[in-house]
């Protein structure tokens, strides 16, 4: 408790550099909670696609409903298909009388001949798409194909792209406030060297020595964290409304506050070992040259 | 108590601080240790606090050889030694009473221990009411009080002091002095003092150590030294 106090007080008589490393602990968690965030909504919005039909056959008029079902249940012995829903003409007239209710013109112009039976599959994996559309193809009874293939696997891909660059960049930024903790805990020591030298001669263990910037290093990863935590909350509380429009049937609002306590909690731990492991550095390199 | 059993010393640059001490001092002795500037006086003192360490021979400390501690045991070992520095190290942005504080935050006493037992040692040696003082402000006589008053603080076995009269009036000298030998008789505290200034050495008629070159030249109960 006497350390802690201790501690305030140092940082207290220079406060800039522990406002320059509190802010750069808070700048690098902060574009580290955005890129979790971003990488949390990616999988939310996949996770949406590959439960949607992510591939649909139409068949031609001539195929009999029985023949339909017994592509359907091939299909699902490939044990590729996650779903397979067969959709008849009449369902096809229903779900398009539905969606353009409000337009008489598109409901006068089509009848139920017009709308091909089709089966409507989604894959296990993403992969999996590409597999299935090839095997509808090879079939003659299909008409045409709509697989949006391309946008699921290019949707992963920006996820992967996404989650390495976020890897990358706050990796550098760990690093810039890695390299802050150790220079103002280095200057932190420096300053105190005469203290430092008479605690040494009066019987202080190392680790009494140390322990004020430990609980340094950690503070700043307390404030950063919790900083960047408490912006990244409020951007999305604020732009939450703008977001989900964005996303339109995607529903990702309201995220729990379980999720954001996990995450300061996350960003807290990780800030220490930052904090701590910073000031480790500084101390073992004073230590070892006193 | 202590044991310099042929303590040799001789640093990387060649020069040779100490040449086969062998030397003995009880528990409540006081013994001035003399000798010239570069006599190995301070090079002694060090050695007992593990600041420095033997070229050959053994320094023992109740018995055990200090040099054999491993790294963890020396705080342990300097906290049953008081030392009194040459240039006093204090801290000079806390007050007295903080800086005669230090040993006990050390040994993370509560702040009614730390109340109680520094004022004790500051009305000890004199300068209880220079408490909230900074060491800036202090005269002559009370930067030395102060210091012996941090030496004494964790009621140590030993109290070292390397010159502490070095920059005081012959008046202050004999009154600091005078303190150590008042510890030295009321609490029976082994006091060892480094010193070269003789009028001091010959008014305590103490046991005298005689350094020249590093080499011990005469060992003298209520000795007395000439000094040049």
């Amino acid at each position: 408790m006497k350390q802690a106090k201790d501690t305030l007080k140092q940082i207290r008589r220079s406060p800039y550099q522990a406002i320059a490393a509190a802010l750069a602990m808070s700048l690098t968690f902060f574009v580290a909670s955005l890129f979790i965030i971003l990488i949390f909504g990616g999988q939310l919005v996949l996770l949406y696609l590959e439960q949607r039909p992510q591939a649909i056959a139409f068949f031609s008029d001539e195929t009999k409903e029985s023949r339909i079902l017994e592509i359907a249940k091939e299909i699902e012995a490939t044990g590729l298909s996650k779903e397979i829903k067969y959709v008849s003409k009449e369902e096809a007239y229903e779900i398009y009388r539905e969606r353009f209710k409000d337009d008489p013109l598109l409901l006068e112009s089509v009848t139920a001949d017009f709308l091909p039976a089709h089966l409507e599959v989604s894959a296990q994996k993403v992969d999996d798409i590409k597999i299935l559309t090839e095997g509808f193809r090879q079939r003659e009874e299909v008409e045409s194909i709509v697989a949006p293939e391309d946008v699921v696997g290019k949707l992963a891909n920006v996820t992967r792209t996404v989650r390495t660059a976020g890897l990358i960049f706050v990796s550098v930024l760990i690093a810039i406030s890695f390299l802050i903790i150790i220079m103002v805990v280095g200057m932190r020591i420096a300053l105190r060297r005469d203290e430092i030298s008479i605690m040494n001669l009066v019987g202080a263990t190392k680790w009494y020595i140390a322990r004020p910037f430990f609980i340094e290093g950690a503070l700043y990863g307390i404030i950063g964290a919790s900083i960047a935590t408490f912006l990244v909350y409020s951007l999305l509380l604020f732009y939450s409304p703008q977001i989900q429009n964005f996303l339109g049937p995607i529903q990702i609002f309201p995220i729990s506050p379980l999720f954001f306590l996990y995450l300061w909690l996350a960003q807290v731990f990780a800030a220490i070992t930052v904090g701590v492991l910073g000031a480790a550095i500084a101390l073992y390199r004073y230590l070892r040259v006193k | 108590m202590i044991e310099f059993q042929s303590v040799s010393k001789k640093y990387p640059s060649g020069q040779t601080a100490l040449d086969g001490i062998s030397l003995k001092i009880e528990s409540g002795e006081f013994v001035f240790i003399v000798g010239l500037s570069g006599a190995g006086k301070s090079t002694m003192i060090k050695m007992l606090t593990r600041e420095l360490s033997p070229s050959s021979g053994k320094v023992l400390f109740n018995n055990e050889d200090i040099n054999a501690f491993k790294k963890s045991r020396i705080p342990l070992l300097r906290r049953r030694i008081g030392t009194v520095f040459q240039d006093f190290k204090l801290l000079l942005t806390r007050t007295v009473f903080e800086n005669v504080a230090v040993p006990l935050e050390v040994l993370s006493k509560s702040e009614a221990e730390i109340e109680k037992e520094v004022s004790s040692a500051l009305e000890k040696v004199g300068i209880l009411d220079k408490a909230n003082s900074f060491p800036s402000q202090l005269a002559g006589g009370e930067v030395q009080r102060t210091a012996i008053a941090r030496a004494i603080i964790s009621k140590p076995e030993v109290i070292l002091a390397d010159e502490p009269t070095g920059d005081l009036d012959p008046k202050n000298s004999l009154s600091v002095v005078g303190l150590l030998e008042k510890i030295n008789k009321e609490d029976k505290t082994t006091i060892i003092m480094a010193t070269h200034n003789s009028q001091i050495v010959n008014h305590f008629k103490k046991r005298v150590v005689v350094l020249e070159k590093g080499k011990m030249v005469k060992d003298q109960k209520e000795g007395r030294y000439e000094a040049g």
